[in-house]
């Protein structure tokens, strides 16, 4: 039994600019695109005082990710609430469709998870120069001390390169785990029935892969699915509201 | 082709097209996201807050007029029971400020009567005193001229008579 463990399939490589890779991710990040904006155009397609049933949880799922947002970041940072629920919902959703077994989860290729705390990085940045001055927000890296600044320096650096790695890994690491034990209980099936005849040892399915993944499934793709997408989130609201102050008089 | 399908991306390892993919992916979704799920059904939420806070600020703006109107009538009510005392009070001393007027009307009329009748009673006695004067100078005069038995002058009789007389009252 050979496990190999490879990153995403690359299915296409368009000739240009020396080879753009068409993997198993950009489909995924495609199909959760579609995905969520068809779901989020049918959930909200007809919106009432008097809600129904799928708006009071629509509604209640919205107005949770306000509340964590204004409790994260306070009641003038709430412009972020949809950046932080798009990265909240692409995130769980990219984790998810690797369920499918067809798909791949987008967040378990790093160029991903990369690139969304890259735009937390900037956001971070772009916020601190915006409401601090570009001085000042060069200054902070000499902070407490001078002597800090190769420190400061390599703190900023790994913020992002932490969450990216943070993210991809526990969704990576979940399915690679899920790989090995399908592997393993493949073993288990078959040298259970190596007393089989060759004829109805080779038909028979590896049986003990019925049932037992389903429950690490669980672990490793709903609940870390879930958590890493909060924590991301999170991690997002922290940075990007310590770059966004309150405004004096709120004080 | 078996190669071609069997083409694997490295574990680890970041591909930079893909990188530009998942921005594009992640802008178009907070477009999206934001235009059809986040900003309606918040704005939904808040209009919703909103009417709420609205009925019930309107309950309470409606509770406190009722409970002003309430204490405004209670006022009157007890105003009116001691202006009903009022009145009967006014009305009570002006009903004896009047008896007391009809009573003393009432006093000066008989004191007015009984001094007319006295008066007439005056009169009266006058009247019938000259009317005994009368008789008795006739009287006098009858006898005089019984005595004397002689036709004198009536007229001068009575002037003298009556000369008597008046000298006889003046003297008592």
């Amino acid at each position: 039994m050979d496990i190999s463990v490879t990153g995403p399939k690359i299915y296409y490589t368009i000739p240009i600019f020396g080879g753009i890779n068409i993997t198993q991710t950009t489909v995924s990040l495609l199909v959760v695109t579609v995905l969520l904006i068809v779901l989020s155009y049918f959930l909200t397609r007809n919106l009432t005082k008097r809600p129904g049933r799928m708006q009071v949880v629509v509604e209640k799922l919205v107005s949770m990710l306000y509340g964590l947002v204004e409790d994260t970041m306070g009641k003038h940072n709430l412009k972020f609430a949809p950046y932080i629920g798009t990265l909240f919902l692409s995130s769980i959703f990219g984790t998810l469709v690797g369920m499918t077994q067809i798909l791949r989860s987008t967040t378990a290729d790093l160029s991903v998870t990369l690139a969304w705390a890259l735009v937390t990085t900037a956001l971070v940045w772009y916020n601190n120069i915006k409401n601090f001055g570009f001085l000042a927000w060069l200054k902070g890296f000499t902070e407490p001390i001078v002597v800090m600044t190769p420190m400061n320096i390599v703190s900023e650096i790994a913020q992002p390169v932490s969450m990216a790695f943070r993210h991809f890994g526990n969704v990576a690491g979940g399915s690679v785990l899920t790989a090995l034990i399908y592997g393993a209980l493949a073993a288990l099936s078959s040298a259970l029935f190596s007393w089989l005849p060759d004829v109805i040892g080779s038909v028979l399915p590896p049986v003990f892969q019925v049932g037992i993944p389903a429950f690490l499934s669980i672990y490793f793709d709903l609940f870390s699915g879930f958590v890493q997408a909060l924590v991301f989130s999170l991690l997002t609201m922290v940075y990007v509201g310590g770059a966004c102050p309150p405004p004096a008089e709120e004080k | 082709m078996k190669g071609f399908l069997d083409a694997f991306e490295g574990f680890v390892g970041v591909n930079f097209w893909t990188m530009i993919f998942a921005w594009c992916n992640l802008l178009i979704l907070y477009f999206f996201l934001r235009k059809l799920l986040f900003k309606p059904v918040k704005n939904m939420i808040d209009s919703r807050q909103k009417e709420v806070d609205d009925m019930y600020d309107e309950a309470e703006a409606s509770r406190k007029d009722a409970a002003e109107m309430k204490a405004e009538y209670e006022e009157k009510l007890a105003h009116a029971g001691e202006e009903s005392e009022e009145i009967l009070k006014r009305a009570v001393r002006k009903a004896q400020l009047r008896e007391e007027e009809i009573l003393r009307e009432a006093d000066e009329k008989a004191a007015r009567t009984l001094k007319r009748a006295q008066e007439q009673v005056e009169l009266e006695k006058k009247r019938a005193i000259n009317e005994v004067k009368n008789e008795v100078s006739d009287m006098a005069l009858g006898i005089a001229a019984a005595v004397i038995e002689r036709d004198i002058d009536k007229k001068e009789h009575e002037a003298m008579i009556d000369d008597f007389i008046r000298q006889m009252g003046e003297a008592s």
